[in-house]
């Protein structure tokens, strides 16, 4: 195993865009470290990382001789939530870790994953107005009252997906997004009146298609493994996403003279 | 006793909610295997939530607490099956019950709570409006990652390989006793 043990600075640059990937698609800080460790000590060598919100730092520690070390650090690229890659990366983890692969084999297959193409855009609009409209029926809205917010969540998804394309700042297309939403939502079922019993649910309803989910729970997770700094901004992320909502939400009431939701 | 009206109740609560997981889910592109899992595990979280919380009449951070402890068992015992780390579907099963309107609920009560001039809404019962919200935002979060992380916990060093292909669990013994 110790013969053709590779040079630090392959290793180095293969665990660092491994945890970026990892950290970009959505992971929490715990997996990140155990998965790149795991390759670490397949090709004898130990790690220490530190992860923060926009950075990865990571020692790579020869495990028999400690004067043979190396240090560096690497951007987080913001990118969508991706679980498949996360499924996908931890896999070869695994099978690193168990087959001995190569550094250029391990290289290539990390490159097919992370370039997999994601699903379809319009297959996820469809899935997430649906979703919004289940949602709505969750929270006792009526059946006009889904509709309702299909149409909002069908429209504003739509905009959030080509801000997101135009690499728009996130804070603003939240805002955005969330006005354009309830605006529909407040419009359809208060202003022109259509024959909802339950316009306030429709309204209520229509924003939370963009809650940060799996943000504020990979927040509480990082909290509760210990990885408080990370947790803490996470959560403090996620907080603010959600403040922008409440603001797009709370112009839309403005706006259409709603004083009650 | 369980009557009839509860059962269906139940049941479309699980159905809406397993929609609503599969949409929620797409966004952050799971495997496709998972997203059938994640539509399962959904329901009966939900649903038990619901049953939890209208029939036995328990508080939502409780009964969100139960619920996502029988996702969390469920997902190790399909992460098992299809070897995909568990939190590839538990999470997106856990975003129906995610308290999105709490959250967003306390921040418009305080942004209502700062701009009212006439002072007339500073009331408080507006302040325990926005603590009650807030408070629930955040138990019930807990109660979600807790629920789903305590399976977890118990069986941890069999959840960290759920998404090992092979298992050479002898090569491996021998090479920690090294």
């Amino acid at each position: 195993m110790t013969s053709t043990r590779p040079h630090i600075h392959e290793v180095s640059d293969l665990l660092l865009d491994f945890a970026v990937s990892l950290m970009g698609a959505g992971t929490h800080t715990s997996r990140v470290a155990r998965n790149v460790s795991r390759i670490a000590s397949s090709f004898g060598y130990g790690i220490d990382i530190i992860i923060f919100q926009k950075t990865v730092m990571m020692t790579v520690t020869h495990l028999e001789d400690n004067n043979v070390r190396h240090t560096s650090v690497k951007k987080i690229k913001p990118t969508a939530l991706n679980f498949s890659t996360i499924s996908e990366l931890s896999r070869l983890s695994w099978e690193v870790y168990d087959g001995h692969l190569s550094i250029p084999e391990i290289r290539s297959r990390y490159n097919r994953i992370v370039k997999t193409p994601r699903m379809s855009r319009w297959a996820v609009l469809g899935l997430v107005a649906c979703a919004n409209a289940a949602f709505c029926r969750l929270f006792t809205g009526d059946l006009v009252a889904m509709g309702i917010v299909f149409m909002a969540t069908l429209i504003a998804f739509y905009v959030r997906q080509e801000m997101m394309n135009r690499h728009a700042n996130h804070l603003v297309m939240f805002v955005v997004c969330s006005f354009i939403a309830s605006m529909i939502a407040g419009l359809t079922a208060f202003t022109w009146n259509i024959g909802t019993a339950t316009p306030q649910i429709a309204l209520g309803t229509s924003v939370l298609f963009l809650i940060p989910g799996v943000p504020l729970i990979n927040a509480i997770i990082d909290l509760l493994e210990g990885f408080v700094l990370a947790g803490t901004s996470r959560m403090i992320n996620a907080c603010m996403l959600i403040v922008a909502i409440a603001m797009g939400l709370s112009l839309s009431l403005l706006v259409l003279g709603i004083d009650k939701l | 006793m369980m009557t009839t009206d509860l059962l269906i109740a139940v049941i479309l609560d699980g159905i809406f909610a397993a929609v609503a997981a599969i949409g929620f889910a797409v966004i952050s592109n799971p495997p496709r295997k998972a997203i059938p899992v994640c539509a399962i595990l959904a329901a009966v979280g939900h649903g038990l939530r619901y049953f939890l919380i209208n029939h036995l009449g328990l508080d939502i951070s409780t009964a969100s607490l139960f619920a996502a402890f029988s996702i969390g068992l469920l997902s190790l015992w399909f992460a098992d099956r299809i070897h995909c780390p568990a939190e590839v579907f538990a999470f997106p099963s856990l975003l129906p019950m995610i308290p999105g309107m709490f959250a967003y609920k306390t921040i418009l009560g305080l942004m209502k709570f700062l701009t009212d001039t006439t002072g007339a809404g500073q009331t408080p019962e507006a302040i325990a409006g926005i603590l009650r919200n807030g408070l629930t935002t955040l138990f019930v979060l807990f109660a979600l990652v807790l629920g789903v992380a305590l399976p977890i916990l118990l069986f941890h060093k069999r959840s960290y390989m759920m998404t090992r292909l092979f298992r050479p669990e002898r090569r491996n013994r021998a090479r920690a006793a090294q």
